[in-house]
């Protein structure tokens, strides 16, 4: 077969897979600097019992700082509220997506409308994300405690933010309010993608909507679904900006979660060592989710 | 046509160069050693700073010196100083807040200045409280920028609807007060405190701990905040109460900044409050608050086992770096910055001081500024007089937790305080966890 003009270019030029390899490599190195040379000093550094406020030492430990840590016993307080969050944020927020992208499939008047203002929460910075629910939730002046009264459910304000056994929940309102229009499009697209002669094969079949949307929508949206779960996921169990803006870990310790003991260690305790190991137990525990959501949804596929 | 050959120097050249050579020597290299003509790199967090950039400007037009001029919010100052000194980023002269003073002294990042009798003249004028608060171990760190210590305030509108003449001189006569302003239909809460995790809460129960006849440690520094009968329990067992027994707090107080506090006492929703004296001016601001001209500080009511009236007080000041000490030309600059700032100007006069208090409401160290017409006016004028201020600030003791660990010790302190005011601890449960922090941390 005779070469094609390509093909002849290519040999000309050079164009084989060293080529391609030189071509990448400045973006490579620049990755290899930008991620992963922080990534290995990191580790480093937590090997390390680096405190900044004694800049005079900096002895090796080893794996010292991650059995500090496991003996720690907030390390553990600290699980717990991050499990409880990110399990409440990640289902919640997943479950109102799949919903609302069922509602936005459907055709009616004002649908497109409805799909952009859907998104603004989205679109709203996190820091005034948090600011903002933080006045609503205020247990003197918050909109809340002015609508619930005015409507008679509440006899007077209550404290919302500040009831360590609501505190998690409310902070989690506030990340799902934000995070839930990104998955809802997300699953959105992977809904548009499915075939509409399946559901002709269905209804032929005699399958009512629930059915349907058993048998037929959510096979389909499992690789959405895991995509919505796995970011999620990640965002959820690395949170911060809303714990810092509403509750500083408090009240008490009702919202001490991994991404603010790191905080606290890291930046408040100055102790670099600890931050760093702390960083990299919250980085396995994200990889593991992740590996087992993929895993998961991949078998069952 | 011949060339001057370029390879070799001629003697007027060589006379030239070391005539150049000298005069580097001599201004440019001299300069460079001793840094005369270099900036003065001053850093602060970001509070008064139109009043602090006019004052550098002034020190610039006297001095014919330089300032380079840098701020942080106060949130994330310590952390920004920190990694700055840490990395050795120029820095001459900063603002120091005392609660971080034992931890830079230890860490070298702080020079004494009880060998510049330029600065330590200024001891002579300025409060003991303030001078011993810029101790540690014995050497001086630094020159006052502002002292201030933990006020009582009341709404003299509020108490005169409930009939009540005189504010309470103890915290059993908050609870009464409160009780009876509530019964005439004052505010649901009328004793507002600031109990959210805050930088600030730490003064306001120390001021509590202290009004109570009591103490965190001993003058060994050994934790006896665990004592029933030594200040700390007692205070908190107050707290716990004021929110849950009498509901006289509120118990949305454990979200409540000290910002937010002064926004709900301005508004003229609380009878009784624990505020930094410096809010005063503000307080009583009728632009900034509606219930302004009502707010007056008390003595702080005492607890049943104190003998007096006590508050807490802290410092902020200036300190200079051992980088800026170690090199003659930075450490004259330094020290006339310094001196400009928290001593007396050119002009022989503690004027920034007298601007801080008087454009801020920052309250100042130095004490004969006290006599000054225009100092008094000022109180009269935001405060109803100044009487009660001096009285208190006489009385004004130190943090006694300040500590090279005390950051660290507050982490734990700030969730065993909340912890009891949510009513899933006990105050002696609370204290001991506290104590325990701190003797694992003093070792």
């Amino acid at each position: 077969m005779a070469d094609t003009w390509a093909d002849r270019l290519s040999r000309k030029a050079g164009y084989d897979e060293r080529s391609a390899a030189i071509l990448i490599l400045p973006v490579f190195v620049v990755l290899m600097v930008v991620a992963l040379y922080p990534i290995i000093y990191s580790f480093y550094t937590s090997l390390f019992d680096i405190v900044l406020t004694r800049p005079w030492r900096r002895p090796f430990v080893g794996y010292g700082n991650y059995a500090r840590i496991f003996q720690d016993p907030m390390f553990w307080v600290a699980v717990q509220r991050t499990t409880v969050y990110t399990v409440v944020t990640v289902s919640i927020t997943t479950v109102f997506a799949l919903v609302v992208a069922l509602l936005l499939n459907e055709a009616f008047p004002g649908r497109r409308l409805l799909s952009a203002l859907i998104l603004l929460p989205w679109a709203t910075p996190s820091i005034v994300n948090g600011l903002m629910w933080k006045w609503i939730y205020d247990p003197g002046y918050g909109l809340l405690n002015g609508i619930l009264v005015q409507v008679g459910l509440l006899e007077s304000y209550t404290v919302w933010l500040g009831n360590p056994d609501r505190t998690l929940f409310m902070i989690a309102n506030a990340a799902i309010w934000k995070q839930m229009p990104l998955a809802a499009i997300l699953l959105l697209v992977s809904m548009k993608a499915i075939p509409q002669d399946l559901y002709r094969a269905a209804t032929v079949d005699g399958a009512n909507v629930f059915q349907r949307f058993w048998h037929v929508t959510l096979p389909a949206l499992k690789p959405g679904l895991m995509l919505v779960l796995v970011y999620e996921t990640m965002i959820s169990i690395r949170h911060f900006d809303l714990f810092l803006i509403m509750t500083q870990g408090g009240p008490g310790d009702a919202s001490y979660t991994l991404s603010w003991q790191i905080y606290v260690e890291t930046f408040r305790n100055l102790k670099f060592g600890i931050g760093a190991a702390l960083s990299y137990l919250l980085a396995i525990a994200t990889f593991v989710l992740s590996y087992l959501f993929i895993r998961g949804f991949g078998s069952k596929s | 046509m011949a060339f001057p050959d370029r390879s070799r120097i001629s003697r007027r050249s060589l006379l030239k160069a070391s005539a150049a050579g000298g005069l580097v020597a001599t201004t440019g290299g001299i300069s460079a050693t001793f840094g005369q003509g270099a900036p003065v790199n001053f850093t602060s967090w970001s509070a008064a700073v139109d009043q602090v950039r006019s004052h550098v400007s002034a020190f610039e037009r006297a001095t014919g010196l330089k300032v380079n001029y840098e701020n942080f919010p106060w949130a994330q100052y310590r952390t920004s100083v920190v990694t700055r000194l840490v990395g050795n980023a120029p820095m001459d002269v900063l603002w120091v807040s005392d609660a971080w003073l034992p931890e830079f002294a230890e860490a070298g990042w702080l020079a004494t200045i009880d060998d510049v009798p330029e600065l330590m003249k200024y001891n002579a004028d300025a409060a003991q409280f303030c001078t011993q608060s810029m101790v540690y171990k014995g050497k001086q760190y630094g020159l006052a920028y502002y002292g201030d210590h933990m006020s009582f305030i009341y709404n003299t509108e509020i108490l005169q609807k409930a009939g009540i003449t005189t504010p309470p001189t103890s915290w059993e006569e908050v609870v009464q007060q409160s009780l009876k302003i509530k019964q005439s239909g004052g505010p649901e809460f009328p004793m507002l405190m600031a109990l959210g995790i805050d930088t600030w809460l730490i003064e306001f129960m120390s001021a509590l701990v202290f009004a109570h006849g009591g103490r965190f440690v001993d003058a060994s520094g050994n934790a006896i905040m665990a004592d029933a009968n030594r200040g700390v329990v007692e205070a908190v067992s107050w707290v716990r109460e004021a929110i849950h027994t009498h509901k006289i707090v509120s118990p949305g107080a454990v979200e409540t900044t000290e910002i937010n506090a002064l926004r709900a006492m301005g508004a003229g929703q609380h009878a009784f409050a624990i505020v930094p004296t410096y809010r005063l001016r503000a307080l009583n601001d009728p632009s900034q608050a509606p219930a302004a001209g009502k707010l007056r500080p008390a003595l702080m009511p005492r607890g049943p086992r104190a003998t007096a009236s006590a508050t807490c007080g802290w410092i902020r000041f200036y300190g200079m770096t051992p980088g800026a000490k170690a090199n003659a030309g930075r450490r004259a600059n330094a020290v006339r910055f310094m001196e400009f700032f928290g001593g007396k100007d050119t002009t022989g006069s503690y004027t920034l001081q007298k601007l801080l208090l008087t454009d801020v409401g920052l309250p100042f160290c130095t004490t004969p500024l006290s006599a000054d017409p225009e100092v008094q006016a000022f109180w009269t004028r935001w405060a109803g007089g100044g009487d009660v201020i001096a009285q208190q600030a006489a009385t004004a003791v130190k943090k006694d937790v300040i500590a090279p660990w005390f950051g660290e010790w507050n982490e734990t302190a700030n969730a065993a305080w909340q912890s009891v005011f949510l009513n899933r601890a006990t105050p002696q449960a609370a204290a001991t966890a506290m104590a325990a922090k701190w003797k694992d941390l003093k070792g």
